[in-house]
């Protein structure tokens, strides 16, 4: 009898060892949720290599997905066009085809009403970064014209513009000089004393070994008026204004006390009110910017951990953006300004399915360098940096407000 | 009750409660025998983390609570005496915050007699609580001497990360090792004390298992369940242009988990392997490129009852008679409902024979690769279930298919 009720309670472990044992285990998986496989080395199917592949730029014209890449040594970038409908890569460029000596596109891409995209490039060593015109044709092509350098010896680190006044802003690579490009008389200006002062290195540098893609804004936006935000050591939240062509400071950036000289602007995007909303690279958090009067509001971290590599906007009006980065995990973001604020949406994972995969692997998102949404808002689009990087794309739901 | 339980189980093992197989009546219960790890009450499990010393003729087993605490024991195969060396915590000088949940990495000789190993967090307080506070500091190369108990913290894989798996370049002395969550290929160089993160390779499992060639090469797979060759020459990778073999129908969760074993014999160049989908696979390594891959069916006979992919095999053995030895079932995955059993696989007549079947309570699931004495004896780490609430008591494995063993 004691027997028979231990072989009973064997009986019921086992039963509950074929249950799933992980409850714990929850990543973010929307039914339609999907992934392409970008890269891949060894394959005749069109991917990416190895190190070639990390999506540090991303955006999306009507059912493209355009990706440019950062490499790593001394390996050359790749541009790539993906179909949203179709779920597959549809083109790549091999940007050492064009442009010999390039490393990194690592800007994301300013796209003006023409349906070109502007990008920077970083290059090799101490080689000089160009200013691209990109053009994606109906057929997926990829046509790229070499604008130039804006400084000599120096990158591109982040870019944006102002498609009225066709003028093109950007920040060099190291030393953080801003500059301006116009597309009309194809003439770049180079604003000398924008770059990061020998004091500010003392600190930047000498005190807390900081090195230029730490302590550089890595990403820039512009406004209705065509002001040009941006930030410059030491955390400081700036604006251009390209009427009398004057930098202004703003305010600080939102920080953790101590940690100020971590503060970088590294994401921003804009809702239909106009409002602007940034992420502050060193201890990640999201605020939100009004130009109309200029005031800074800090909104908070959505997660634990440092960084806020990227934000766009969903159809359901809210903020979808990327917190957190190595050695840890993102974590996908949702805000919504006028309901929830935060919802830390975890870890995302979703199916991926390809010629060889047909029946599907799950791909979980690591490090999510890029996020961008779909033209009408609809789709939201994540590129990975990984050394072999893909893409995972979202639907937003917009009947429930996902 | 709990008690109760253990003693009648116990006298079970004491007496090797095993149903022999009336297909092969040369091996008895008389060839197996389960040996106890003495002096950890906490005991729960083993995962993989088994090594033989050809040095010292010592099969060493890391043994852990689940949860914080691993012990470390060897067993001399000369002797029979299973000695514990005491926890990776003392051995290591670790603080509390560095706990470690496992040892799940085989444990593998190298040229120096030293035996290597790494750490893991153990799953979900590791993975999600990560870099707070409470969370996982991250996973440790390390290293203990049989001969002299000399211990070496090597250090840290990636923070926050696993090192789940580890292999050495015999030659080079390198260590190789994969991270969980984030499936990142780590080269380390001990002599140099320079760690190289060569990048993420899997997708959202990690395979468990990685291995070496003759010639210091490792093997890992990535998510379409290819090879990966770390070229250790080239200090490079190099991926199969095909994936390993997998039966039609095999859902992804298991190509992208790779191989769940693996066992060498380098007289015949030829390295046996176990995929997640409940392939056996002949892998014939070559210095330069990947080599031939032979694919050589299910680890049991078609007619199943179950899906040809569902046996979970997360150990394999090859005896000095050539044929692969390994215990099927685990983690819910069984061949025989709720019994684990051990399969002979002859690899030259592809010939499966069901040797042992055990209910749960007596061996519910063995892990450990080519491990092996100067005997011909195999060792596996095996453990049984206790009860409903994943208890579980692990137990040393010795086997040999030719002769009688002694505990």
């Amino acid at each position: 009898m004691r027997i028979r009720s231990i072989k009973n309670v064997l009986v019921l472990g086992l039963a509950g060892l074929a249950m799933p044992v992980f409850a714990q285990y929850s990543y973010y998986k929307p039914m339609e949720g999907f992934g392409i496989e970008a890269s891949l080395s060894n394959t005749s199917l069109l991917r990416m290599p190895i190190y070639r592949n990390a999506i540090t730029s991303l955006t999306v014209q009507n059912d493209y997905i355009i990706g440019g890449t950062t490499a790593t040594g001394n390996r050359a970038p790749y541009l790539f066009v993906a179909s949203l409908a179709k779920r597959e890569m549809l083109t790549l460029k091999d940007l050492n085809n064009d442009l010999p000596g390039q490393t990194s596109i690592r800007t994301g891409f300013f796209k003006t009403s023409d349906k070109a995209l502007y990008a920077g490039t970083i290059a090799a060593g101490t080689g000089s970064g160009h200013l691209l015109r990109v053009v994606v044709g109906a057929d997926a092509s990829i046509r790229v014209t070499d604008l130039g350098t804006p400084v000599p010896g120096e990158g591109i680190f982040s870019l944006t513009g102002n498609d009225r006044s066709q003028l093109i802003y950007g920040i060099s690579y190291p030393s953080g000089y801003f500059f301006s490009y116009n597309i009309g008389s194809k003439a770049f200006k180079v604003y000398k004393n924008s770059g990061v002062t020998p004091a500010d290195l003392r600190v930047l540098v000498d005190e807390y070994h900081q090195k230029p893609e730490e302590y550089l804004s890595s990403a820039m936006i512009t406004d209705g008026q065509g002001l040009v935000y941006t930030s410059q050591p030491i955390n400081r939240l700036m604006v251009f204004n390209p009427a009398d062509e004057s930098f202004t400071t703003l305010s600080e950036l939102p920080a953790v006390w101590g940690r100020r000289t971590l503060g970088r602007t590294e994401s921003w995007t804009q809702t239909a009110d106009g409002l602007l909303y940034g992420g502050n690279a060193g201890d990640g958090q999201l605020f939100q910017l009004d130009p109309a009067t200029r005031k800074v509001k800090n909104l908070g971290k959505p997660a634990m951990m440092n960084r806020l590599r990227g934000l766009c906007v969903g159809a359901d009006g809210k903020l979808y953006g990327l917190s957190g980065a190595l050695p840890g995990y993102v974590h996908l973001f949702s805000y919504n300004p006028s309901g929830e604020g935060f919802t830390d949406l975890g870890n995302p994972q979703f199916i991926l399915k390809a010629p060889g995969i047909e029946q599907g692997i799950e791909w979980r998102g690591f490090q999510l360098s890029t996020i961008t949404a779909s033209e009408d808002g609809k789709y939201i689009v994540m590129g990975e940096d990984e050394a072999l990087s893909q893409l995972l794309i979202f639907p937003v739901d917009t009947a429930s407000g996902n | 009750m709990n008690l109760f339980i253990r003693s009648v189980l116990l006298a079970g093992l004491c007496q090797v409660a095993v149903s022999p197989a009336p297909a092969q009546p040369k091996i008895s219960k008389d060839n197996i025998a389960f040996i106890k790890y003495a002096g950890f009450p906490d005991a729960h499990s083993t995962w993989d983390d088994i090594g033989y010393s050809k040095r010292f003729d010592k099969v060493v087993v890391g043994v852990t609570n689940h949860i914080d605490k691993v012990m470390l024991y060897d067993y001399e195969v000369t002797t029979g005496k299973m000695t514990n060396h005491g926890s990776l915590a003392d051995l290591g000088h670790l603080r509390p915050f560095q706990w470690q949940a496992k040892i799940h990495s085989k444990i593998i000789e190298g040229k120096d007699g030293y035996m290597y190993f790494s750490t893991d967090g153990g799953e979900s307080r590791e993975e999600y609580l990560m870099e707070h506070p409470a969370g996982y500091s991250g996973g440790l190369f390390m290293k203990w001497h049989p001969g002299t108990n000399d211990f070496v913290n090597l250090g840290l894989g990636m923070q926050y990360e696993s090192v789940k798996d580890m292999d050495i370049d015999p030659v080079s002395g390198k260590l190789f090792g994969v991270s969980y969550p984030q499936v990142h290929f780590l080269v380390y160089d001990p002599a140099k004390n320079k760690l190289k993160d060569l990048g993420r390779l899997g997708s959202s499992h990690v395979p468990r298992v990685l291995f070496t060639d003759w010639w210091g090469n490792c093997y890992y797979v990535d998510w379409r369940q290819r090879l990966v060759k770390y070229q250790t020459a080239q200090d490079t990778l190099l991926f199969a242009r095909e994936s390993l073999p997998a039966f039609a129908g095999t859902p992804g969760g298991k190509i992208v988990t790779g191989i769940t074993a693996y066992a060498k014999d380098q007289k015949n160049n030829v390295i046996y392997l176990i995929t997640y989908g409940a392939k056996i696979v002949a892998f014939y390594p070559q210095k330069d490129g990947i080599g031939r891959v032979e694919d050589l069916g299910g680890v049991a006979d078609s007619g199943s009852k179950v899906e040809p992919w569902g046996p979970y095999v997360p150990n394999l053995n090859i005896g000095d008679n050539g044929k692969l030895y390994y215990f099927v079932g685990g983690h819910g995955n069984f061949l025989v409902e709720n019994k684990t059993v051990l399969m002979e696989f002859d690899p030259k007549a592809r010939k499966h024979t069901i040797i042992y079947e055990y209910p749960v309570n007596q061996l519910s699931e063995a892990t450990g690769s080519d491990t092996k004495d100067k005997f011909g004896n195999l060792y596996f780490a095996g453990r049984r279930e206790l009860d409903a609430n994943d208890h579980s008591e692990p137990f040393l494995i010795k086997f040999n298919p030719g002769k009688k063993v002694s505990k």
